[in-house]
């Protein structure tokens, strides 16, 4: 699984099939100030992943 | 109807869609919400573009800090209201179109006031709890949210049209944490100019609007990305209308 992080890096994760918040956890990012896209579409955090998917991680600005 | 001013003054602008979009642009009236980096750039272009009404709301005033990319505000202005400047900067591009120009706090208690009239709302915000209110009044009200936000090098955009696409909660369900954000100036210019284009495109019926889609802009890999959105059906914002 390749995954697209919100510094503009990219990862690549071996990972089977896992629930999304989890990665999330795994790689130290707080759930509340990202959305996930999976395969370009945003997905709940509790949607799985698996091996082929390609994940983005987006930071949420609040700025004005 | 055009005056030959107007005719002059928006020549450009009529190559591109014409003097009946033009006199679409005058007939739309539209409500800014915030008078600080993003809306600086989406009420100096909607004025200088022509949008016929213009209510713009903000209830602080300038400080020094501001001014790296509130173009609205000069330094002169600093300790004034911000909408106080806005409107005579505002007034100063475009004499041809209404201004008006509020220090009120966006709430609860507020917003159906502050929007009536209103064909269209453009979120400037600064936090997420103001646009969620803006969110719920769109839906109400059937108008389209333009959003935008934006933080350092980075900025996101999205058109929100009540009952053809996701909602602002369909797309981000939780409020980010509130924090003191890096901001420069030419990121609002990006995202604010994208927000104006779109609200153009809606008043013309033009093009592909940005529903459904959340344009991302990166400044430090100078990129675009977009993420697709869908409406959730269970969203606590939406789902009744
Ligand atoms: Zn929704």
């Amino acid at each position: 699984m390749i995954i697209a992080l919100p510094d503009g890096s990219r990862k690549e994760m071996a990972v089977e099939n896992a629930r999304i918040q989890d990665l999330l956890r795994d790689l130290g990012i707080n759930p509340v100030e990202v959305i996930v896209a999976k395969n370009g579409r945003i997905v709940p955090e509790e949607e799985m992943a698996g091996c082929g998917d390609e994940i983005k991680v987006v930071r949420i600005v609040h700025g004005g | 109807m055009l005056t030959d001013a107007e005719k002059s003054r928006y020549s450009r602008q009529i190559r591109l869609f014409g003097e009946e979009g033009q006199e679409k642009l005058k007939e739309t009236a539209v409500f800014i919400a915030g008078a600080g980096g993003l809306g600086s750039i989406v009420s100096i272009y909607m004025a200088a573009a022509g949008f016929g009404r213009i209510r713009i709301v903000d209830c602080d005033r300038v400080e020094l800090s501001n001014l790296n990319r509130q173009v609205l505000h000069w330094s002169d202005d600093v300790g004034r209201n911000k909408v106080e400047s806005a409107l005579e900067t505002l007034r100063g591009i475009n004499p041809e179109i209404e201004v008006e120009a509020l220090v009120e706090t966006i709430a609860k208690d507020s917003i159906d006031r502050l929007l009536e009239g209103s064909d269209l709302i453009m979120d400037a915000m600064d936090n997420f709890p103001t646009r969620y209110l803006l969110n719920q009044a769109a839906l109400r009200r059937g108008l389209p949210l333009f959003h935008g936000a934006i933080s350092g090098l980075q900025g996101q955009a999205a058109t929100i049209v009540p009952g053809r696409s996701a909602c602002l909660k369909c797309i981000f369900p939780r409020a980010p944490p509130a924090t003191t954000f890096p901001a420069f100036g030419a990121t609002c210019g990006v995202i604010g100019s994208i927000q104006v284009t779109e609200a153009m495109k809606y008043v013309l019926g033009r093009g592909q609007l940005l529903q459904n889609r959340l344009l991302l802009w990166d400044g430090l890999s100078a990129s675009m990305d977009e993420v697709v959105c869908e409406r959730n059906p269970g969203c606590e914002a939406c789902h009744e209308y």
